[in-house]
C-alpha cells in the first residue's frame, strides 16, 4: 500500500471511530463525514491528478475502498456512488465537463448515479426516463429508485433515454422538478441515504449531457457499472475483513466447556471456512483490480466475477460470523449484524448474481 | 483504467487498412466467428454490451488513443471499417490530450 493510502486509512479510522454502529441504527450518516471524506479526495480516489484528484490506481483505492467497507457499509456505499459517478465523467463527458466537474467531486462535492426505475431493474433496456432537447436546452422526466447516496448529493447522474439512444444526464439536486425521497428503513447499508428521485419536466442547459448524449444505452451502463461492481466488490472484501476480526476475536476470548471456542473444531472450521472467503474475495478482487490498472480488455468480465465471488463469499462468512458470535451479534449495530445484512444487499445491486451468473455463463460459453 | 498514450505503439497503425485487419483478427479471436470489414458487429445476433466495453478497451490499449465522450456513439462502433476511422480520426488528434 503506497504510504498515502496507509495514511488516508488511518484518518478515516479515527473519523468513523466508535459511530458506525449508531449511524446505522440512526439510519443517516452526519453530513460533515461525508464532507470532510470528500473535501480530502477520498470519496473518489481514482479522479486522475491532473482533474484535482488524489489520481490513486484501482488497486490502491481498492484497498481503501476494502478498509472502509470494514469500518461502515454505509460510508463505503457512498464512495462507491462517488467514485462511479467520478469515472462515468472522465468516460463519457467530454474533456470540458471533465475539467468542470472532476475537480468538484475531489473537493468536497457529492454526487449519486441513477439506473434503476420502478419498471427496470435487472433488465435495464426498458429504462423509461427521456430527455428531449428542447431549444438551447434540455428537458427531463422520469422517476428513478434506490438511488444510493442521492440523500447526500449534490448532482444526480440520470441515465436516460434519448431517441434511440441513451444519455448521462448532470442534475443539480436542487433543480426545480426534482424531488429526492428517502427510501424509509432499507435492510442494510441503512445510513447510505438511498433515494427514490423524480424528474418532472426539469430543464436543463445542453451541456447537461456528458458527450452530447446519444451513446448507445447498454454501453453507458456497462461502463458506468463498471467502476460500482468493482467497489462493490471490495466492499464486500471489507466485511470479510471486519467478520474475520470479530470472529477470531470472540473465539479467542469466550469460554464454553472450559476452553476458548476456537479450541472446538466446529468453531474453528468456521473461523477456517471465512478466512478463505476472505481470501478468495481478495484475489478476484486484485485480478480486476490489475485488470482495470492494466487496461486490459477482459476488465468488464473481471469485475462482474469480482462482484459476484465477493458479494457470495461475504454473505456466507457474514452468516458465519453470526454463528461464531451468537447472541454477542445479535443486535442491530453490531458489526456482525450490519456485515449480515449489508451482504444481503451486495447481492442485488449492480447485477444481482443470477445476472452475473448469467454474464459469467455467457463466458463459459464463449460467447460475447 | 488509465488510457495508454505512453504505451509503445506499433509501427503500422496510421494505415487503416491494417488497422482493420488487426481489428478483425481480434474479433474473430474472442467471438470464435468470421467478420468481413462492414458487418455490423453490433446489430441483431450481435454482440454483448460487455464486449462493447472490451472493444473500446482494446482499442485504447492497442492504439494509445482515449474512446471518451461523443466518441463512444454506436457510428462508430457499427463495423470494423468504422472503427478503424474512428481510430484514424483519434490518433490524428492525439497529442492535444483530448479526453486522455
Ligand atoms: C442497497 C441498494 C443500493 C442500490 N443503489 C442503486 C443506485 O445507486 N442506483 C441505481 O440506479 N439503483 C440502485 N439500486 C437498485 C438496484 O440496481 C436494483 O435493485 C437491482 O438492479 C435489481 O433490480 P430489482 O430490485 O428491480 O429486482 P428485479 O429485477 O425485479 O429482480 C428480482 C429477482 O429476479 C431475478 N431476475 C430478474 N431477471 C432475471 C433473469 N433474467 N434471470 C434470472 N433471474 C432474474 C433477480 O436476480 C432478482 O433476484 C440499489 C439497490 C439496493 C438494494
Amino acid at each position: 500500500m503506497r504510504e498515502s493510502v496507509a495514511a488516508a486509512a488511518s484518518a478515516v479510522t479515527a473519523l468513523v471511530g466508535d459511530r458506525a454502529s449508531g449511524w446505522d441504527l440512526a439510519g443517516r450518516l452526519p453530513e460533515d463525514v461525508v464532507r470532510e471524506l470528500g473535501a480530502a479526495g477520498r470519496l473518489a480516489a481514482q479522479i486522475p491528478a491532473r482533474h484535482g484528484g488524489a489520481g490513486w490506481s484501482s488497486a490502491e483505492s481498492g484497498e481503501f475502498t476494502a478498509h472502509v467497507g470494514s469500518l461502515c457499509g454505509s460510508l463505503r456505499s457512498v464512495m462507491t456512488s462517488q467514485g462511479m459517478a467520478a469515472w462515468t465523467v472522465e468516460r463519457l463527458g467530454d474533456p470540458a465537463q471533465a475539467a468542470e466537474l472532476l475537480p468538484r467531486l475531489a473537493a468536497g462535492g457529492t454526487a449519486a448515479v441513477a439506473f434503476s426505475e420502478p419498471q427496470a431493474g435487472s433488465d435495464l433496456s426498458a429504462i423509461a426516463t427521456t430527455v428531449t432537447v428542447e431549444g438551447d436546452g434540455v428537458l427531463l422526466s422520469g422517476r428513478k429508485k434506490w438511488v444510493t447516496a442521492a440523500a447526500y448529493a449534490d448532482v444526480l447522474l440520470v441515465v436516460a433515454r434519448m431517441g434511440e439512444d441513451g444519455a448521462v444526464v448532470v442534475v443539480p439536486r436542487s433543480a426545480p422538478g426534482v424531488e429526492v425521497r428517502r427510501v424509509a428503513d432499507p435492510l442494510g447499508c441503512r445510513a447510505a441515504g438511498h433515494a427514490d428521485v423524480r424528474f418532472d419536466g426539469v430543464r436543463l442547459p445542453l451541456d447537461s449531457l456528458l458527450g452530447g448524449g446519444r451513446q448507445p444505452l447498454p454501453l453507458l451502463v456497462t461502463t458506468a457499472l463498471a467502476y460500482g461492481r468493482i467497489s462493490v466488490a471490495w466492499g464486500c472484501v471489507g466485511i470479510l475483513r471486519a467478520c474475520v476480526t470479530a470472529a477470531a476475536e470472540h473465539a479467542r476470548t469466550r469460554r464454553q466447556f472450559g476452553r476458548p471456542l476456537a479450541e472446538h473444531q466446529l468453531v474453528a472450521r468456521q473461523l477456517a471456512d471465512l478466512w478463505t472467503a476472505e481470501q478468495i474475495a481478495t484475489r478476484a478482487c486484485e485480478y480486476a483490480s490489475r485488470c482495470w490498472d492494466e487496461n486490459a480488455p477482459d476488465v468488464a468480465t473481471a469485475v462482474v466475477l469480482a462482484k459476484y465471488v465477493g458479494a457470495g463469499h461475504a454473505a456466507k462468512g457474514a452468516a458465519a460470523a453470526v454463528r461464531v458470535l451468537a447472541s454477542a451479534g445479535a443486535r442491530d449495530g453490531h458489526v456482525v449484524a450490519r456485515a449480515y445484512r449489508d451482504a444481503q444487499l451486495m447481492r442485488i445491486i449492480e447485477g444481482s448474481d443470477e445476472m452475473c451468473q448469467l454474464i459469467l455463463a455467457d463466458q463459459a460459453l464463449g460467447r460475447r | 483504467m488509465t488510457t495508454s498514450s505512453d504505451r509503445p505503439v506499433p509501427d503500422h497503425v496510421g494505415d487503416p487498412g491494417a488497422v482493420e485487419t488487426d481489428l478483425l483478427r481480434f474479433l474473430g479471436k474472442r467471438t470464435g466467428r468470421i467478420w468481413t470489414a462492414d458487418a455490423d458487429v453490433f446489430g441483431s445476433g450481435g454482440l454483448s454490451s460487455l464486449f462493447a466495453m472490451e472493444l473500446v478497451v482494446h482499442l485504447e490499449r492497442t492504439y494509445g488513443i482515449a474512446v471518451r465522450g461523443s466518441d463512444l456513439r454506436m457510428d462508430n462502433f457499427r463495423t470494423a471499417r468504422r472503427m478503424a476511422a474512428l481510430v484514424g480520426r483519434l490518433r490524428g488528434a492525439a497529442g492535444d490530450g483530448a479526453g486522455a
